[in-house]
């Protein structure tokens, strides 16, 4: 008999272990079709698992009583505090009214010169090599350096910011603790400098978003100096791991799937749809955590206040429920824009359309310049566990 | 044949008026300018009103006979 947690089976299946590549879609995939929901038990609090894309949706509009005071089903514990993410209903609304000017379309768009500009001299960089570990010579330093232009600062410093930030992250996914917390005073202390230089030299608030962190008001008082630090280092956070590791896996695609890559270079046009199905079908955050604020039920799940969910992410994008063949690139598949590898309801990614407009730019430069690479024979692949990223890609090109 | 956009459900994805760029808009946070709205679609532009519609993924847009009175 299979054992229980409230009619719901376990899953003892821990997702935080690396894995070979894909490795985590397939365990995904096979829960979501063993069971509706799991009591995964490998966490001190264990988490109820949704799975089906239609679930998981709903559990992302349930804002109001399952709260972001757990925001990962796999971390439930408060470690560094995120801004807006740790905040809930209305305060965390008027915080995202204050962010999303910076992130809508509209000032993406603003960004596109340089973001092209920047992602040519890295491209270039490498051209001649005829070789690189894609992940660590490219993907990562592509969205640091435009990180570092949407804060206004300037591209260069990724070289010393770089190091950094991937220390911090290696902290988080078990790597040296005493390292990372260096790391992290680095980056506050570079962080603070530079709000320092723009509370002395305030530029237009519409356009430059340290100078409207420095300037806004909620509710008649300006935000913390702690907070804007905190706002910054969640930016960071946010936005570079996740771009790294989307072009991981759309590279080792591209590799490997020489129709798709030849259709790219054939039709550039192509580039944002491919963008949005490759969202959908390698999603890297695999999960996002919620927790139970009511006693309540979901759909015959009886849950407590304190419980932890997971809204499977990965589970969802890959429900052929919702789209049918769920392993197949489809250029131009039907209601691809529904995913929710960007989450959904009021915290869904901020950054969202810059993620989308650095795939498609390093996409079109890249293939412009480099239409033909392999991945290096005998290469095997590893994805990390937790949030998915793959540790190496070597790519060889011919010169 | 109407447009509705539930402003309660939308969150800003900006995919609607990527996809309907001849019926919707954005506005300055991003979202659809015309959020909370229900508007009468032009002739024409029902097949992007639908597109619009299977693009949003909070389910946020509804395509409707009739303008609903508590729309």
């Amino acid at each position: 008999m299979t054992e229980t947690e409230r009619g719901c089976p376990y899953s003892h299946v821990d997702f935080g272990l690396d894995t070979e590549i894909y490795g985590h879609y397939a365990l995904l995939d096979g829960h979501r079709e063993e069971s509706r929901f799991h009591f995964n038990d490998t966490t001190r609090r264990g988490f109820y698992m949704l799975q089906r894309y239609d679930d998981v949706l709903e559990g992302f509009q349930r804002h109001e009583t399952w709260t972001t005071h757990v925001r990962s089903a796999l971390n439930p514990e408060p470690g560094t505090a995120l801004l807006p993410q740790d905040l809930n209903g209305e305060a965390h609304a008027k915080l995202r009214r204050v962010l999303n000017p910076f992130f809508a379309p509209a000032a993406v768009k603003r960004m596109t010169p340089m973001a092209h500009e920047r992602c040519v001299e890295l491209i270039e960089e490498l051209r001649p090599k005829g070789s690189c570990d894609f992940v660590a010579e490219f993907a990562i330093r592509y969205p640091t350096d435009l990180f570092l232009a949407l804060l206004g600062l300037p591209v260069s410093d990724g070289e010393f910011f770089l190091p950094w930030s991937e220390t911090l992250f290696a902290g988080f996914f078990g790597g040296d603790p005493a390292a990372a917390a260096a790391a992290k005073a680095n980056i506050i202390a570079y962080f603070t400098e530079a709000v320092r230089e723009r509370r002395a030299n305030l530029r237009d608030p519409r356009e430059d978003m340290v100078s409207r962190l420095v300037e806004a008001r909620i509710d008649g008082e300006p935000i913390s100096e702690q907070d804007i630090l905190t706002i910054c280092m969640t930016l960071m956070l946010a936005g570079l791991d996740t771009t790294r590791s989307a072009l991981g896996y759309i590279y080792t695609h591209l590799a490997r799937h020489e129709e798709d890559r030849r259709a790219i270079v054939a039709d550039p046009g192509l580039i944002p749809a491919a963008v949005e199905e490759f969202v959908r079908l390698y999603p890297l955050v695999i999960q996002a955590g919620r927790e139970v604020q009511e006693d309540g039920e979901f759909h015959g799940l009886d849950l407590r206040r304190g419980d932890v969910m997971w809204l499977g992410i990965g589970s969802a994008n890959r429900d052929p429920r919702k789209f049918p063949e769920p392993d197949r690139f489809v250029l131009g598949r039907k209601g691809v824009n529904q995913h929710l590898a960007f989450g959904a309801g009021p915290h869904r990614c901020l950054g969202m359309h810059l993620a989308r407009l650095e795939l498609a730019v390093v996409l079109k430069e890249w293939h412009e310049r480099i239409p033909d690479y392999r991945i290096k024979e005998g290469t095997t692949l590893v994805e990390r566990g937790g949030q998915l990223t793959l540790k190496t890609l070597p790519l060889e090109w011919e010169v | 044949m109407y447009i509705a956009i539930d402003a309660g459900r939308c969150m800003g994805h900006g995919r609607c008026y990527a996809v309907a760029e001849d019926l919707l808009s954005d506005d300055e946070q991003g979202y659809v300018a015309q959020c909370g709205q229900t508007l009468q679609i032009p002739e024409g532009l029902l097949g992007q009103a639908r597109d619009a519609a299977d693009a949003c993924p909070e389910g946020a847009i509804s395509i409707l006979e009739h303008a609903r009175a508590d729309a």
